[in-house]
């Protein structure tokens, strides 16, 4: 049995199938990168998972259970959470507060407790510096961090990454994929990372899946995938044509 | 940003303003005791409107339905049911709240704009119902556009006290929002509410609760004006300029804090009990430009701006 | 059976007027976001002026409409670029509060000039009416009937096929694109807010040959304005007559066979539930966020 595993899972926006039919399994302690160009439903994909919206057709199964449905708060109770492509900090709170909420409302932690803990994972992505700052002051990298350390605070099984790197330096992404790996091995997280920047999301991941159109067309290793002619065609012709 | 509001210092002087206010009566009489009771009424219901729309930052425009539905309880149960004022004033509390959980669930799911037209579809649609229902069903309930007629009840002392106290539980509670676990989750909920959601928070139940809170004292107070002037209308009573009243209060104040509500509303209640009686319209065009300053030059609201001004004299 | 059709043929005409009053608010709220909790007052302005160039110089309504429409076009015009720009990119709350400053301060200028009298225009076609097999059709309110459907026509022509249309419709979609694009934005913004006055105004012109008017019926004029708009759909301007011919309609309904007065709560009523199930509007093409 997989650890998350999604069914013929579609979701659709009126007429427009930004889903269609995926199926794929997560298993514990795995990276798994998604590709896909733009509009491919790579986002969606990770809605419907953590419920933001429900499947309209599909199942998602959470080791073995049916999670399809539930709301975002529920999943993240369960143990899965998202950081988002566009990051949404709470403006006006500071950093130290942002990951608090992670803790309070992730894990049930009280007040004291949480702020304890946000610290370690502050410190854990090099954040340490700005914990009074308002997260709406910090740089767009920094947020970054700010997201994968509120995702953290909630102390989950699975995160979802949906272009955690998108707008960094080549050195900066170095420094999140090390980040990355480190959640991964030290803290047994699993993960499912979607990345424009192909490097990154090839470096890191086992395995990864292709959607184009809302369709899954490939999957394998980072070499099969990059090879597979489908995906060379949607994906890198997109860039390449 | 540690802020020590439990320093010794504010916690005389606390003690200090709570002593006086208490001892006030025995000097102060007449008119300026049942002003006094008043701005503790706008400060109190200002502070209902700051909990779900200064924390969570969903804009309610129905919140004179849970006044309106306090009064008319305390004025059914004082009238029909001959029950005493305090008893009736808990039950108007209770209904108000428990209507506001039926109401909320759906609604609070709007965002914007949305949540506000549908608050207040729901006020009006409570002051109609109550307006025509006693012709419709041919009943002798709400007493129609007449209204109900309560028992004389005691002087403005009595007043002022139920009134600070429910303005003073109201200010409490809040101020344990501030601070609590619960406040974060509103919060959260007003800076950004997918995000709140996905790291955990119960989004619709911390929202629901907020506005249940709410509804609980607003109904109070609604029950205590009703006493109060003893003669209601549905007119009177679920007006919506009541809301608006809070909102403006609010703003003028600053939203999401807990000053902004004392100073929001002590500031337009004495403002207006100078000009409403004599210049009825002068005031309402004063409030008016009043509002337009306060949107265009000091969003912030008074407790805002200033806080802004302290803080950058102690930068510079 | 005749009642019915009489209700049902009195519901339509209803339903125009409020679709003639409510698509400037749609358009105000599709382009900028904004509640414009002055909307109302829009109404009265439009009534009062024709209002008082019938009776200081006896300018007929229907002549004294461009004139109406010139003026509101004008209020509109500098409300928006003095005040309400001022606020438009602030969090929705206070964009609704600075119309709610402006229906204070215009309502009561307005009580202070003119007092609360209620007042009517009684003209040489008041009255006067078309009788089809018994049921009556006051000419003054199919007149206003057609005009909302030429202004909604109209309105949509200017959006799809002018340049200023077309640039009112890019700010309204991503007004940061439209930026970058050389829109000036703010006078967009200005344009717009106009155009929906001058609408609405038109609108309280033709009101006032048949209904009561006085410096305080801007609110309930609002609220119906919010009520139509969220059953077409907010923003989607078609949707105003949609919204408009099924409030007028069913109040017309509720008024004969239930009772006037529950009516208006049936209108909340309906709003309510509206908003709950189908916030988009029953054509479902109104903007949800
Ligand atoms: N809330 C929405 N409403 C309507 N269409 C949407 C919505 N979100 C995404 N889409 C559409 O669904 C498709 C997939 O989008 P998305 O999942 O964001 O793709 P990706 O993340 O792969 O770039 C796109 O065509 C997009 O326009
Ligand atoms: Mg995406």
């Amino acid at each position: 049995m997989a650890f998350l595993e999604a069914k013929k899972v579609s979701k659709f926006f009126g007429a427009l199938a930004a889903v269609s039919e995926i199926d794929f399994t997560l298993e514990k302690g795995e990276i798994l990168g998604m590709i896909g160009p733009n509009g491919s439903g790579k986002t969606t994909l990770f809605n419907v998972i953590v419920g933001v919206y429900p499947p309209d057709r599909g199942k998602i199964l959470f080791s073995g259970k049916d999670i399809s449905g539930k709301k975002p708060h529920k999943i993240c109770h369960l143990g899965i959470t998202k950081t988002s492509q566009i990051v949404q900090p709470f403006t006006s709170m500071t950093v130290l507060e942002n990951v608090m909420i992670g803790g309070m409302f992730g894990k049930g932690l009280t007040l004291s407790k949480a702020k304890e803990k946000a610290k370690e994972f502050i410190d854990f992505v090099g954040l340490s510096k700005y914990l009074d700052e308002p997260s709406g002051k910090i740089t767009v990298a920094s947020r970054r961090r700010l997201e994968l350390a509120r995702a953290l605070a909630t102390e989950p099984e699975i995160i979802l990454l949906d272009e955690n790197m998108a707008g960094l330096t080549p050195w900066e992404i170095d420094e999140v994929l090390e980040l990355l790996r480190k959640v991964n091995k030290d803290m047994g997280i699993t993960l499912f990372v979607v990345e424009h920047v192909m490097r990154a999301v090839m470096g890191i991941s086992e395995r990864i899946i292709v959607l184009n159109y809302g369709e899954k067309i490939a999957e394998g290793s980072p070499e099969e995938v990059a090879k597979d002619p489908a995906v060379i065609e949607a994906y890198l012709g997109e860039k390449y044509a | 940003m540690e802020k020590k509001i439990f320093s010794k210092r504010n916690i005389t002087l606390f003690f200090l303003i709570l002593a006086i206010i208490l001892i006030l009566p025995l000097f102060v009489h007449g008119y300026l005791l049942r002003m006094l009771a008043l701005i503790f009424m706008w400060i109190g219901l200002t502070a209902c409107w700051n909990i779900i729309a200064g924390y969570t930052g969903y804009i309610d425009f129905g919140s004179v339905g849970y006044f309106g539905i306090g009064s008319y309880v305390t004025a059914i149960l004082m009238t029909k049911a001959k029950m005493a004022f305090l008893p009736s004033l808990v039950f108007s509390g209770i209904i108000s709240a428990s209507f506001a959980i039926p109401i909320g669930i759906p609604t609070l799911r709007l965002r914007g704009a949305y949540f506000g037209i549908a608050t207040l579809a729901f006020a009006e649609a409570m002051k109609q119902v109550v307006l025509e229902l006693d012709r419709v069903a041919h009943i002798n309930f709400f007493g129609g556009s007449h209204g109900i007629t309560l028992p004389i009840g005691p002087g403005n002392e009595f007043f002022y006290y139920v009134m600070f106290t429910l303005m003073f539980m109201v200010m409490a509670v809040t101020l344990w929002i501030e601070r609590s676990r619960f406040g974060y989750s509103l919060k959260a909920i007003h800076e950004a509410e997918n995000t709140a959601e996905l790291v955990g928070v119960n989004t619709l139940f911390a929202k629901t609760t907020a506005y249940t809170i709410s509804a609980f004292f607003l109904g109070m107070f609604g029950a205590t004006e009703a006493y109060w002037v003893t003669y209601i209308t549905p007119n009177d009573v679920f007006n919506i300029h009541v809301t608006i009243q809070m909102v403006i209060m609010t703003l003028l104040g600053g939203m999401g804090t807990v000053m902004g509500p004392i100073v929001g509303g002590s500031f337009l209640t004495i403002i207006s009990e100078i000009l409403w009686a004599r210049f009825i319209y002068t005031y309402m065009i004063l409030l008016g430009i009043i509002i337009l300053i306060v949107i265009i030059f000091m969003p912030k609201g008074i407790v805002g701006t200033i806080r802004g001004l302290v803080i950058k004299k102690k930068v510079t | 059976m005749l009642l019915l059709l009489q209700t049902v043929v009195n519901g339509v005409l209803l339903g125009g007027i409020y679709a003639a009053y409510s698509a400037g608010f749609s358009l105000i709220f599709g382009v900028m976001g904004i509640i414009n909790i002055a909307h109302g007052e829009l109404v009265m302005l439009g009534a009062f002026s024709t209002y008082w160039m019938f009776t200081l110089f006896k300018i007929d309504p229907f002549i004294s409409l461009p004139i109406s429409l010139v003026l509101l076009f004008g209020i509109g015009y500098l409300l928006q670029k003095f005040i309400f720009n001022r606020v438009v990119e602030a969090p929705s709350i206070m964009s609704y509060i600075a119309t709610f400053g402006v229906h204070l301060i215009i309502a009561n200028l307005a009580l202070l000039l003119w007092t609360a009298d209620f007042r009517s225009i009684t003209t040489s076609y008041s009255g006067i009416h078309l009788n089809l097999g018994g049921v009556i059709i006051p000419y003054a309110r199919l007149v206003t009937f057609f005009l909302a459907f030429v202004v909604i026509i109209g309105l949509y022509i200017f959006l799809y096929k002018t340049d200023t249309g077309r640039a009112i419709q890019a700010t309204a979609q991503d007004k940061e694109v439209a930026r970058l694009m050389g829109v000036n934005v703010y006078r967009i913004y200005a344009i717009t807010f106009a155009i929906g006055a001058a609408i609405t105004g038109i609108a309280g012109s033709l009101i006032s040959t048949y209904f009561i008017i006085y410096p305080q019926m801007g609110l309930p004029y609002t609220i119906i304005a919010f009520c139509v708009v969220v059953l077409g759909g907010m923003g989607y301007i078609p949707g105003a007559l949609w919204g408009g011919l099924i409030l007028g309609v069913v109040e017309s309904l509720t008024a004969t066979y239930l009772s006037a007065g529950l009516s208006v709560a049936i209108t909340f009523i309906l709003l309510f539930f509206m908003l709950i199930f189908r916030p988009a509007g029953i054509v479902g093409k109104g903007i949800i966020e």
